[in-house]
């Protein structure tokens, strides 16, 4: 190593950076010509820089940064709260069928089909809102009692027989 | 960059149109299911005796429910069935070789509330009948037929 050497290897740091100026850099490359200790230093930097360029590069190429973008998008769109009827809109606007406003006649087609049903299901079926459980109980052939049992919710029709026996359910 | 676009715009689209597909699926299947109106309710037929003190235990309910009007000491499980009514079609239910018939008929549907109506003939001729509403939570029970030493209990809940 030349003499010159101790004030040159402070420089080659900022010339491996390239952050020296056009002075320094053209001091280094004219030091670097006849000075291998030197030369060797530079390489050895270089040498360096590939030993840990090339792992972080390999982790880069694995990171999935798509998802980083949607999970940073979300977050701007979450702080950028937009009004409700924007909301709807931005929504519906999601394909090329919506954009079309094709939903409009599909949505009033599912409203007056859901009424239509609706109106026929119920149609066939009473109000009884406050009703008992019981409607009606009859028999021609026992007394019957019925209990309610407001608090449990259970309600009891009981028959009394007369001696005759009946068999278990098959 | 064209990686990011197509993924993250699937993405996006799957993200907006998945509540969607979710929402019309549940109408769907809650509409036709009501349409068809089926319900389905549950029955156990139930043996209450004063032999033995053996309460199953699926049926420590019916026991704490009746204890205050019978003091029965024995409730055994028959049978505990999830029937899948449909309207205006009779479920039927024998005993005796087919010479007791219990007839369950869904009579209509409002709201949660089902209303049925339940037959009984004894050798072709009838003998009980009754119009009861049921909803969730409630429990009707009908008793009073003797078998042995005991009577048989119908426990009819909603299971909707």
């Amino acid at each position: 190593m030349k003499n010159s050497c101790s004030s040159i290897l402070k420089l080659l740091e900022k010339y491996f950076d390239q952050e020296a100026t056009d002075k320094e850099r053209l001091l280094v490359e004219s030091h670097l010509q006849d000075c291998t200790a030197c030369q060797d230093a530079l390489k050895s930097m270089e040498e360096l820089r590939a030993l840990i360029k090339s792992p972080v590069e390999e982790a880069l190429q694995k990171e999935d940064f798509p998802w980083v973008w949607q999970n940073i998008e979300r977050k701007i769109r979450l702080q950028e709260k937009q009004p409700w009827w924007q909301s709807i809109r931005s929504w519906l606007d999601i394909s090329p069928l919506f954009k079309r406003k094709v939903w409009i006649p599909a949505v009033a087609t599912a409203a007056v089909l859901l009424f239509i049903t609706t109106q026929i299901i119920f149609k066939n079926t009473s109000s009884y809102p406050d009703a008992s459980v019981v409607e009606y109980v009859e028999s021609k052939t026992n007394n019957v009692m019925v209990y309610d049992l407001e608090k449990a919710k259970v309600t009891v029709i009981w028959l009394f027989e007369g001696p005759e026996e009946e068999a278990i359910p098959s | 960059m064209v990686i990011r676009g197509t993924r993250g715009g699937s993405n996006t689209v799957m993200k907006r149109v998945a509540p969607l597909i979710i929402f019309f699926s549940f109408l769907f299947l809650f509409f036709t299911s009501v349409a068809f109106g089926q319900v389905q309710t549950r029955l156990r037929v139930i043996r209450a005796s004063n032999v033995g003190s053996n309460v199953d235990a699926s049926l420590r309910d019916v026991h704490k429910d009746l204890g205050s009007l019978f003091s029965f000491t024995s409730y055994r499980l028959l049978r505990d069935e999830n029937l899948n009514l449909s309207l205006n079609q009779p479920f039927s239910i024998s005993a005796r070789e087919g010479r007791i018939i219990m007839e369950i008929t869904l009579m209509g549907l409002h709201r949660s509330v089902a209303e049925l109506k339940i037959r009984v003939t004894r050798e072709g001729k009838d003998t009980f009948n009754t119009q009861i509403r049921l909803s969730p939570g409630r429990t009707v029970l009908i008793g009073g037929s003797k078998v042995r030493d005991g009577v048989i209990i119908y426990a009819f809940s909603a299971n909707f």
